[in-house]
């Protein structure tokens, strides 16, 4: 499998989880890539997932998408 | 026309381009026959007490063709008395009132022998002085040179030393055989230079004859390290200049050396934050009249952008130097390939299938003619196959359209720290 299209696996569970409402509680970066843990609250009760993303374009895409939406909190000075 | 001239750290000159103090200056023969030709400014050969040479002296690395791409030599400073020197230097700038003389110094690690040869180079009117902390060879089994100028304390000692007597601006030059030059840079500030150099030469052996297994070059069978200086070691000397003028506690004018061949290269260290530059290789290897096109591109390039003083241009590439944390994660090129220039020599292929990623599709056109098209969603933009690429424009590296606002590395870890609690608890 190439490169790209190892990142776009990763990058679909990454884009479905936020779809279905959760959220990053949770990295732990390691040796062998980032475990991300996702977390959310629905009918079911606290649901968990974690990923395990090992290439380089999915660890950048999460971490984007989470300083994107802090600097979007974070009030204009 | 562009106005050329500069002033650096007082010391005025009718353009940026002065000769680096080495054997193009060794006399007022030379240095007068160089300001006739159009140099600026001349830094004389070191002055100190006088040594003694041997033969020989010199070695040229070549590289595909190029006789000189570096430079290696095992000189010492001036071999000629004092005295002699003054007079010289004394009756050319009777001659050139106007071009830059600067008086380089070299003596041991002691207040009055600086204070001696300061007041007697001052006393037959040179506009500055630069003090060699960098000769790596020889001088510095003396205790000399580069062995002073490696060791904070001493370069800041021995600045002060000489501003206790100078009058006229004091440049220091700087050894770049050191892990961090701006530490010995900032020592230099310190002392109370008003004025920074670099570099002077990097320690080297040129090579070894594999027939004769002597040392390149030798002196009757023996050979000792040497200083590297030319085309080379530019990249070098630039990274040094460059990370001088970015630091925000060595806030004196540099004087830009290494590798300065063409005007473009004087550009360059310019942008990079140098207020003039340097150059002895390039006058070694072509003669006093290169820099005839030196003047003349610096001119006409200063001409095109609109620029009406050189001195415009210093640092303003300066705030684009940073560090590798504060670069953008999400910027993104890939290489695409123009069928219609590219001459089918397959050396991009084989450097991205053998080296990169894999990415250099060998295809079939329905004519049956192969061609070669990158994968761009696997090219990681490394620039790899435009590097190898003979021909100019078969390669161009392309920008994308961003699809996530920029992030730098640091940005990226100040926001994970905040999900990396466990991490930190287990740390603790
Ligand atoms: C043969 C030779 C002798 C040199 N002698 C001196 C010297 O006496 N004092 C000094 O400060 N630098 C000396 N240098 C270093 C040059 O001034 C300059 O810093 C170095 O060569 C880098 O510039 P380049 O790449 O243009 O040659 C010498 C260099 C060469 C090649
Ligand atoms: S830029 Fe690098 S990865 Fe992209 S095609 Fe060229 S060599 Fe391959
Ligand atoms: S290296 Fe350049 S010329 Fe050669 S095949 Fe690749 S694109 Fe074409």
């Amino acid at each position: 499998m190439s490169a790209s299209q190892e990142y776009f696996e990763e990058k679909e569970k990454i884009d479905f989880l936020f779809y279905r409402g959760f959220r990053v509680t949770r990295v732990t970066e390691n040796l062998d890539g980032a475990a991300v843990e996702f977390e959310r609250t629905g009918a079911a009760g606290q649901e968990k997932e974690v990923l395990h993303l090992q290439t380089a374009d999915a660890r950048k895409y999460f971490s984007s998408i989470l300083f994107h939406q802090q600097r979007n909190l974070t009030p204009a000075e | 026309m562009a106005d050329l001239r500069i002033n650096l750290a007082g010391i005025e000159s009718p353009n940026p381009y002065w000769l680096a103090s080495a054997p193009p200056t060794n006399s007022g023969y030379q240095v007068q026959r160089a300001f006739e030709a159009g140099w600026g400014g001349a830094v004389w050969k070191t002055l100190g007490e006088p040594i003694i040479n041997t033969t020989a002296r010199f070695a040229a690395v070549g590289f595909n063709g190029k006789k000189v791409a570096g430079f290696n030599n095992i000189e010492l400073i001036t071999d000629r008395p004092l005295e002699v020197n003054l007079k010289e230097i004394y009756e050319t700038k009777k001659r050139f009132p106007n071009h830059a003389i600067i008086a380089s110094l070299m003596v041991e690690p002691n207040r009055e022998k600086w204070h001696e040869i300061v007041k007697r180079v001052e006393d037959v009117g040179v506009d500055g002085l630069e003090l060699n902390f960098g000769c790596p060879h020889g001088m510095a089994e003396r205790g000399m040179g580069a062995a002073s100028g490696q060791q904070p304390d001493l370069v800041e000692a021995q600045t002060m030393w000489v501003k206790e007597a100078a009058k006229t601006p004091v440049i220091v030059k700087l050894t770049p055989n050191i892990t961090d030059i701006t530490v010995t840079a900032r020592a230099a500030v310190q002392g109370g230079a008003d004025a920074i150099s670099m570099i002077n030469t990097i320690n080297s052996l040129a090579g070894v004859d594999i027939d004769t297994w002597n040392t390149i070059p030798h002196v009757a069978g023996k050979g000792a390290h040497g200083g590297y200086c030319g085309p080379a070691v530019k990249p070098i000397a630039l990274n040094m200049v460059a990370e001088c003028a970015r630091n925000p506690h060595i806030n004196v004018p540099i004087s830009g050396i290494g590798g300065i061949s063409a005007w473009r290269d004087a550009v360059e260290f310019m942008l990079m934050g140098a207020g003039g530059v340097q150059v002895c290789t390039a006058a070694m290897h072509h003669g006093f009249s290169i820099v005839e096109d030196m003047i003349d591109g610096l001119s006409n390039y200063l001409d095109e952008k609109g620029i009406s003083s050189v001195q415009e241009i210093i640092g303003k590439s300066v705030e684009r130097y940073s560090d590798w944390g504060n670069l953008d994660l999400n910027y993104r090129i890939v290489a695409r390939i123009n069928n219609d220039v590219c001459i089918n020599c397959n050396k991009c292929h084989i450097a991205c299938e053998d080296t990169s990623h894999q990415c250099i599709d060998m295809l079939t056109d329905p004519n049956g003619q192969k061609y070669l098209e990158v994968r761009e969603d696997d090219c990681v933009g490394c620039n790899l196959c435009s590097i190898v690429c003979p021909e100019d424009g078969a390669i161009d590296m392309i920008e994308l359209p961003q699809e996530q606002p920029p992030m730098t590395w640091n940005e990226r870890q100040a926001v994970l720290a905040g999900y990396k609690d466990n991490e930190r608890e287990a740390a603790k």
